[in-house]
């Protein structure tokens, strides 16, 4: 009994000593909600997304801070002609956290537990066209498609390699992964902390800088903005506008900020009226005053914004573009009487609960009543607001969406006729045809020829009234170095930032 | 005594079974499926891959079949597996029980401890100016939300003691200083609503016990006043002190899910809340079964003890 305590007393000492020495440079990070799971081919919750994406895993292709495809584990490709055939030189020296080398084996592997029933994972519709892959020797992968796909690599950066011990095993990622990220995975105490350490043999000489990376769940704000001031925290990743401003001016906290990819946006269901007309879809985008929401909702934090988000340098038009984003609530009632609708023209609004779009939805909603409509607002739980979502059971909702680094990945499940996320029942033959090309093209000009329609037509008539891009801020210890915000969130550049 | 203990654990048994099936049928009125939240509003999912998932996860079965299967597992003690970890259930339960069982037990005997003393001074000044802000105090304790005053409480520390860690935890047997300090102002919050309700208790048992005929022998007798107080007079007081103890065990936890989420603890009751917000139906089915166990057994437990501190309840 006394040799029993004796000893779980010393291993206590060793586990507190080492901890001592240990977090001195551990990045402690708050983070408002814990992953809830871990398999990068299942995950599609953005707490789970954080904590794997480029820090455990990484895919052959990556997105850059600039939203630009750069090389990860592939170190180059050759498309072929038709662009139906892509080949991948892989890098030399990647091993996985279990020590095993990643080879082409693994990457064949990966591709098809991702695609395989049983899986059934969310992300396999990114790599619908893939029709096979093969390893050509060790270090060299062929992709082959059923139709050329010029969103391919941007979606294969999303698309975690994991060993091949893996693609028959279901559950073990969930819990534990290995990847061949710069952060190995430690340990996990649910609703607490997950904790990873540094990959010492990480291929990227001289990275990471950090020996650990611990996310604590924080639920609430205030404590994680104390926890920050407090020096406890060093990082509170991806923070809204009214979390920053609280932030700004506090000793040793630094905020660093981006144009966010993701958007704020109302929802119109096609399928009934009064949105089956595209004249009242017109109204509400006469009726919305974006810059309002930006100075009401946002705190100034953002700006008024089309389908395809700012930051998207190369692909997205100046709103300016869009006749119908100047705030006009006499052209929008014209607009309602020429539809023949009666007015005031009375819909429901179902809005998702968070603060910012309760706010947002409340601001539109007096813009629209300005304007001949009548909106009634519900709010509701999420997992009532997804269903209803999900079954296209709404007029409209108030919502907000991640973006996405290439045109092809949102347009396409958005707005195609029967695309995967199109809840709004949209069909528009124009549209249809646009996206079908525009994913086939090689040439960059052309595409953007194609998706400049395209932004031109949704924009005014389409089912989505696209509002606001926030701006993305993360505060941060003063003393943390290097470390930048990602526009799609996440968390990779902490590879290179030290403490 | 033994046939009133059994019928007690013969009553727990048919409460648990009770809640384990309003538990069962309550979450799945609840709208939005596990499968549904799981993948969100914002993923490319088509209706076979999700009904795919549905099968993985048994939600494709009839409902009274999801339960016959449940139960019958767990009565082998098999609670199943949290659906979107795969880790098994009782194993998260365990790791999130510690927290909230130190964070109430801390909190229980904070409040009760110290609602002993301060209730019977309020009795024995009883009117005076003393009994007068005592009982103002009483009052302020049971009306400020514990969850508005952990806040308060964080950052009043983060101002004066910048160093010291009041967020998160630690268990005590890996670093002792560091769980304590982080359970302080938790247990505190928790704690002053029971001081408040509990003390206001003592009180009026006690000035109900004072002015019985034993004490006015005791006192005849020339016994001092705090012998009479303690000794005496407290015993009986502390029947409806118990009762009221029982049922704090329930509020605590109820109060614990919102002082867990302020203060960062990972307890059951950010377990229970996340599991709903998931609707992680096996970890919602046992947790709520394992804090309903709980607190029937508290109850069990104070029962027991009016046993023995009231002869007439044993007859």
């Amino acid at each position: 009994m006394f040799r029993s305590t004796l000893r779980g007393m010393m291993s206590a000492g060793f586990m507190v000593a080492a901890m001592a020495t240990a977090s001195a440079q551990v990045l402690e990070i708050g983070a408002d909600n814990g992953p809830t799971g871990l398999d990068p081919h299942l995950i599609t919750a953005f707490p789970s997304f954080m904590v794997v994406n480029g820090n455990i895993y990484e895919g052959l292709t990556a997105v850059d801070k600039d939203l630009k495809i750069v090389p990860s584990l592939a170190q180059s490709w050759i498309v072929s002609e038709d662009g139906k055939t892509y080949t991948f030189k892989l890098r030399q020296g990647v091993t996985f956290h279990d020590g095993s080398p990643m080879e082409a084996a693994d990457v064949v592997a990966s591709v098809k537990r991702l695609l395989s029933k049983e899986m059934a994972s969310p992300l396999a519709s990114r790599l619908s066209a893939v029709e096979s892959a093969d390893a050509v020797d060790a270090q060299t992968v062929q992709l082959k498609l059923k139709e050329p796909s010029a969103a391919l690599l941007s979606s294969l950066s999303l698309i975690a390699i994991v060993p091949r011990a893996m693609e028959t095993n279901k559950d073990a990622l969930q819990k534990a992964p290995v990847g061949t990220g710069p952060f190995k995975f430690q340990e996990w105490q649910p609703n607490g902390y997950i904790l990873l350490t540094r990959n010492d043999a990480y291929w990227e000489k001289g990275l990471p800088k950090l020996s650990g990376l611990k996310f604590n769940i924080v639920p609430e704000s205030a404590t994680r903005q104390v926890g920050l001031a407090n020096g406890q925290y060093a990082l509170l990743p991806n923070i809204d506008a009214a979390t920053a401003l609280q932030l700004k001016g506090r000793p040793n906290v630094k905020l660093a900020e981006t144009m966010d990819l993701a958007y704020t946006l109302i929802g119109m269901n096609v399928s009934k009226p009064p949105f089956d007309n595209p004249k009242v879809r017109e109204a509400v985008n006469y009726a919305i005053n974006r810059q309002e929401i930006v100075d009401a909702a946002l705190f100034g934090a953002g700006v008024p914004g089309g389908p395809l988000s700012p930051a998207l340098k190369s692909w997205a038009l100046d709103v300016k573009e869009f006749g119908c984003y100047a705030p006009d609530p006499a052209k929008a009632q014209a607009l309602l009487k020429e539809a023949g609708v009666a007015m005031p023209v009375a819909v429901s609004m179902k809005v998702l609960p968070r603060q910012d779009i309760k706010d947002i939805a409340q601001v539109v909603q007096e813009q629209m009543n300005k304007a001949g409509f009548k909106v009634e607002l519900i709010n509701q739980e999420q997992g009532q607001f997804i269903q209803d979502w999900r079954n296209s059971n709404f007029d409209m909702f108030a919502s907000i969406n991640a973006g996405q680094p290439d045109p092809d990945e949102y347009f396409y499940r958005t707005f195609r006729t029967g695309g995967s996320t199109n809840v709004f029942k949209y069909s528009d033959q124009e549209i249809d045809g646009l996206l079908d090309k525009a994913r086939t093209l090689s040439d960059q000009a052309e595409r953007k020829k194609a998706y400049d329609q395209v932004q031109r037509k949704l924009a005014c008539t389409g089912p989505v009234a696209h509002l606001t891009y926030g701006t993305l801020f993360s505060a941060m210890n003063d003393k943390l170095k290097g470390y930048d915000v990602m526009p799609n969130r996440s968390l990779m550049m902490l590879r290179g930032a030290s403490y | 005594m033994s046939r009133v203990l059994l019928a007690r654990l013969i009553d727990l048994v048919i409460v648990l079974f009770g809640v384990s099936i309003i538990v069962f049928l309550m979450i799945r009125l609840i709208p939005g499926d596990a499968v549904a939240i799981m993948l969100g509003a914002n993923t490319e999912i088509t209706p076979e891959r999700m009904a795919e998932l549905n099968r993985r996860v048994g939600l494709d079965r009839p409902v009274i079949e999801q339960y016959l299967l449940w139960a019958g597992s767990a009565l082998r003690g098999d609670f199943g597996t949290s659906l979107w970890t795969g880790r098994p259930v009782s194993a998260e339960i365990l790791l999130h029980l510690w927290p909230t069982l130190e964070l109430t037990a801390l909190s229980l005997v904070l409040g009760a401890a110290l609602a002993v003393p301060v209730g019977c001074l309020m009795a024995q000044t009883r009117g005076g100016a003393a009994d007068v802000a005592m009982r103002i105090g009483a009052i302020a304790g049971l009306t400020i939300p514990s969850f508005w005053l952990g806040i308060v409480m964080i950052l009043l520390l983060s101002a004066w003691a910048p160093g010291f860690a009041s967020l998160g935890y630690v268990p005590f047997w890996e670093d002792p200083i560091g769980n304590l300090q982080r359970m302080l102002l938790p247990s505190i919050a928790l704690a002053l609503p029971i001081l408040a309700n509990l003390s206001r208790l003592v009180r009026s048992a006690m000035l109900d016990a004072l002015g019985q005929d034993y004490v006015r022998t005791a006192r005849a007798k020339g016994l001092p006043e705090r012998r009479v107080v303690y000794k005496h007079a407290l015993r009986n007081a502390l029947i409806p002190f118990l009762t009221s103890v029982g049922i704090m065990t329930g509020y605590l936890l109820g109060g614990a899910i919102v002082v867990e989420q302020v203060f960062a603890i990972p307890g059951l009751g950010r377990l229970i809340l996340g599991a709903i917000a998931e609707r992680n139906y096996p970890l919602i089915q046992a947790t709520i079964l394992v804090v309903t166990a709980g607190f029937v057994m508290v109850n069990f437990l104070v029962d027991f003890l009016y046993m023995l501190v009231d002869p007439r309840v044993r007859a």
